[in-house]
């Protein structure tokens, strides 16, 4: 139990440097490229910002101070929960991600619930059928995974939106406007995840435990279903990180597309309109989401399984 | 102001694809409709490209001089009260502090929310709103305003002087962080609460677009409660004198307003009586492109602010939409802007000769699709005070600028094709700001400008790196792709070419053609202390024949905006500042609500 402590500890160590190295390293690649920050917020084109307009913004967002001050100073507000506020929006970091991050949580929620059950559908249907089965599934996965998600979701749109009419094109209100971009969301993350789930069930399916199982006289469905599903489900915690990511990614381009509002959608314009202090903190957000899922799924894997404790 | 930035994601690299897309659907689904004749702008063309009569869009050209019927400007009857107005646009403001953004969405979405002093008419004189009247003193310098006593916050408070008083303080105060109210009434020294209802501001110097800028959508009028007590709300909850009050914001989402009951000072020019038609309005942000047409198209929304130029021939053929396409007043599109004070284009000879080598009427149509007025001069053709005669002075004439360039002494070429003098070859870096969806217009300038030996290379520098190259104070730059300057004022030739519009150590400005004319400055500076109108028709036309001179720019189209909608909706009025709709005309037929 000691060196299961101490592996968490560790892990949480790590955890923390890597939030340092997203901040450090966002507000190092942002402070590299602009020298005159105050020039980035009110001087884009379409503006005309007087000296008094400039030398004030200069002062309160503390340009004015050297370099190592303001990543001190933006620590130590990392340290007290305060991001800062946005250049665009003009309100605190935090806020504008609290408003957003709702809608991206039920976006992400549904997609990944719905990319699961797709995956482990297709996988317990199709692993160990006959050649040409396999063939036709693992063919279709392939060519859905290849279709770049704003495609995908435009195809989608054309039909059920536009020419049918089922389903409305924009907005984050209700459930008819969640399901297109769930649909979208969840079809490059299912198929990725079918492949990899279909090779486990198939491995499992040899085992000498599942013999028996027929042996018993089980049907097939219970045999999958009963007896060789749970075992395929440990790739699939450790692959949700690589769901997350595909989640995080996915939302800039789903929320753009079907016009929903998000944390994709602030990253978008953040990126766009030179936001810095909004885009470290999505930047922070997104490393942090991503190391606790990591080491929650590290410390499960260490517990569940007992012969990783000492693999370190 | 507000060149429209897209984001890099909508737009171009989407639209692309999605346009195969909608092809290869097309060919598997029904057939498609038979287009009717598309009702394209049939125009006599001339060297330049620019069309000199005929129709443009809504407007009509006779001579080169673009108007649009004074029945856009006022309702010629009565509309029909109730309905909802369900709107797209492309982008969020992020906030909804007009004084504090420069966002080109305020141009219609203010007049939701706000008004202003004094609004223009349809030749764009100044003509009354909250002020019914006012006087100017005979040294320029004070203006006493003479306000409405009816009008009202949507708070409660009442519109008066103090108001007056709040707002351009409010706009002026460093705290706002105002990229463009600020420099507009820059001139504005102090105000003065002359009795409840008469306010009077004092100028440094005499400066008339005063009244033009007060006009604008950006200086309307926000509650003096709320700035005083708690600004920081003003970019979620602004309150104001409109006709329409915000119900609800959601960031990158929508908005939604109701119509405001007890509204009945429209602007006297539109001829409005009492509230606004609309019952509610339903704004969506929209960012792609395709979507925001496809949704008009299928009916899920109303109308579009934001119409994409390449879908206007589907909208011109479809008789359930109706399009407008119109010029937004001010310094047209440019797509190059030369600094003057460094080679090669310190020789006056260089620039004209590149001006007459671009194809002016090609850029309009890959950008506009037919949408869009080529241009060769450098005031919008429906800006107070156009003059047309020299509209064709820069046309497209390459035998002429291969000739010009001869004549600069740049008359041996290399291998490669280009011009050299002295072993230098002729070229220059254009910069260009990655992040600006316009991004084939630099390479179609390029490839223009290599048919006559000239190397125009291309830079693309993220949004902080071009901003410090184009303000840096000693001009380190050759040449930059343009863009356009929307202002309700001929005043714009200032903020572009006059001597003091160039980017010192202490001030940002946008003459990046660092052009320094004493003609052009004297004359340019006269308008601004002038308001006698035949000494300022005078002024700006001289003004407008010396920038045909001295060539600071290549202007290539006007700027131009597209609105869409369903037939069942009204647009009987556009805003005579920003060409847009005005939002208190809309109507929508009872029927088919």
């Amino acid at each position: 139990m000691k060196s299961v402590l101490r592996r968490v500890f560790w892990r949480l160590l790590a955890s923390l440097a890597v939030c340092w190295g997203a901040a450090t390293l966002t507000f190092a690649a942002l402070h590299a490229t602009s020298k005159d920050p105050a020039l980035t917020i009110l001087g884009q084109l379409g503006s005309v910002p007087t000296p008094e307009v400039l030398a004030h913004a200069r002062h309160e967002y503390g340009f004015d101070q050297p370099l190592l001050v303001q990543y001190g100073r933006y620590l130590a507000g990392i340290a007290r929960g305060d991001l800062g506020e946005s250049w665009r929006l003009r309100i605190p970091v935090t806020q504008a991600i609290g408003e957003q991050a709702g809608a991206t949580a039920q976006l992400a929620f549904f997609g990944a619930a719905l990319a699961v059950l797709l995956a482990i559908i297709g996988a317990v249907l199709t692993a160990d059928r006959a050649h040409w089965v396999r063939g036709l599934s693992s063919g279709t996965e392939l060519v859905l995974h290849s279709i770049p998600t704003f495609v995908l979701g435009i195809l989608l749109l054309l039909v059920f939106s536009f020419k049918l009419r089922w389903l409305p094109s924009t907005g984050s209100e209700g459930w008819k406007t969640l399901i297109l971009p769930i649909v979208t969301l969840a079809i490059p993350i299912a198929t990725s995840l079918s492949q990899v789930l279909r090779q486990e069930l198939e491995h499992i399916l040899e085992q000498p435990f599942i013999i028996m199982a027929r042996a018993r006289g089980l049907s097939e469905i219970r045999v999958r279903l009963g007896h060789a599903l749970r075992h395929t489900l440990t790739p699939l915690i450790t692959l949700s990180g690589y769901i997350f990511a595909n989640l995080l990614g996915g939302a800039v381009i789903i929320e753009n597309l079907f016009s929903r509002q998000g944390i994709g959608r602030l990253m978008t314009n953040a990126v766009n309109g030179n936001d810095l202090p909004m885009v470290l903190g999505i930047t922070l957000l997104a490393a942090l989401i991503y190391v606790l899922i990591n080491s929650f799924v590290d410390v499960l894997n260490t517990i569940a399984v007992p012969r990783t404790r000492h693999c370190e | 102001m507000s060149k429209t930035v897209f984001s890099s994601l909508s737009s171009g690299r989407i639209g692309g694809l999605v346009a195969l897309l909608m092809l290869t659907l097309a060919a598997c689904g029904d057939p498609p409709e038979t287009a009717a004749p598309p009702e394209t702008p049939a125009a006599t063309a001339n060297a330049s490209g620019a069309p000199l009569s005929g129709k443009h869009g809504d407007g009509i050209l006779v001579d080169g001089i673009l108007s649009y019927p004074a029945s856009d400007y006022h309702e010629t009857e009565a509309g029909k009260p109730g309905g909802v107005l369900r709107a797209t646009t492309a982008t969020d403001p992020g906030s909804l502090d007009i004084h504090a953004i420069s966002h080109g969405t305020i141009q219609w979405l203010g007049r939701f929310l706000f008004d202003c002093l004094v609004f223009q008419d349809e030749e764009g004189k100044t003509s009354p709103w909250l002020a019914k009247s006012w006087e100017i003193s005979p040294d320029g310098k004070t203006y006493t305003f003479h306000l409405r006593d009816d009008v009202t916050f949507s708070n409660g408070e009442k519109f008066n002087a103090e108001a007056v008083l709040v707002n351009l303080e409010h706009m002026r105060d460093p705290a706002t962080k105002s990229p463009l109210a600020a420099a507009y009434i820059a001139p504005y020294e102090k105000g003065r609460v002359v009795d409840e209802y008469t306010f009077e501001a004092t100028l440094r110097e005499p400066y008339t677009p005063f009244l033009d800028v007060l006009a604008q959508s950006w200086l309307g009028m926000i509650a003096p409660r709320q700035i005083r007590e708690d600004p920081r709300s003003i970019v979620e909850h602004p309150i104001g004198t409109g006709p329409f009050v915000l119900e609800r914001y959601v960031r990158d989402q929508g908005a939604s307003f109701v119509r405001r009951n007890d509204y009945h000072w429209a602007p006297p020019v539109v001829r409005h009586e009492g509230p606004a038609y609309l019952e509610r309005i339903q704004l969506d942000f929209v960012p792609e492109a395709i979507i925001r047409h496809s949704s008009l198209v299928s009916g899920q929304y109303d109308l579009t602010f934001d119409t994409p130029p390449q879908h206007a021939t589907d909208i011109r053929g479809d008789g359930q939409l109706k399009i407008h396409s119109r010029v937004r007043k001010g310094n047209p599109m440019a797509v190059l802007s030369f600094n003057t004070e460094r080679p090669p284009f310190d020789d006056v000879r260089v620039r004209r000769a590149i001006a007459h080598a671009i194809d002016r009427e090609g850029l309009a149509w890959i950008t506009g699709f037919g949408e869009y007025l080529p241009k060769a001069d450098y005031l919008a053709a429906n800006s107070r005070y156009y003059d047309p005669a020299f509209r064709n002075v820069l046309a497209y004439d390459v035998e002429l600028a291969n000739r010009l360039l001869d004549e600069a002494g740049w008359r041996e070429r290399d291998a490669e094709g280009y011009r050299v003098k002295d072993g230098r070859r002729l070229g220059a870096t254009q910069l260009v700001n990655e992040a600006v969806s316009t991004s084939r217009l630099p390479i179609a300038v390029r490839t223009d400008l290599g048919k006559i030996g000239f190397d125009l290379k291309i830079q693309m520098l993220t949004t902080p790196q071009i901003l410090e190259r184009r303000y840096s104070p000693d001009g380190n730059y050759e040449t930059f792709a343009g863009g356009y300057w929307h202002t309700n004022t001929p005043d714009a030739l200032y903020i572009y070419y006059h001597s003091n519009s160039i980017t010192t150590p202490k001030l940002i400005g946008q003459n990046t053609s660092r052009l320094r004319d004493p003609l052009l400055d004297e004359w340019l500076g006269a308008a601004r202390r002038t308001t006698d109108t035949a000494t300022l028709k005078e002024l700006y036309r001289k003004a407008q024949e010396r920038l045909t001179e001295l060539v600071p720019g290549v202007t290539a189209f006007e700027s131009q905006q597209t609105v869409s909608y369903r037939a069942k909706v009204h647009v009987p009025v556009f805003d005579t500042s920003h060409n847009v709709p005005f939002i208190t005309s809309i109507w929508i037929d009872p029927e088919a609500r």
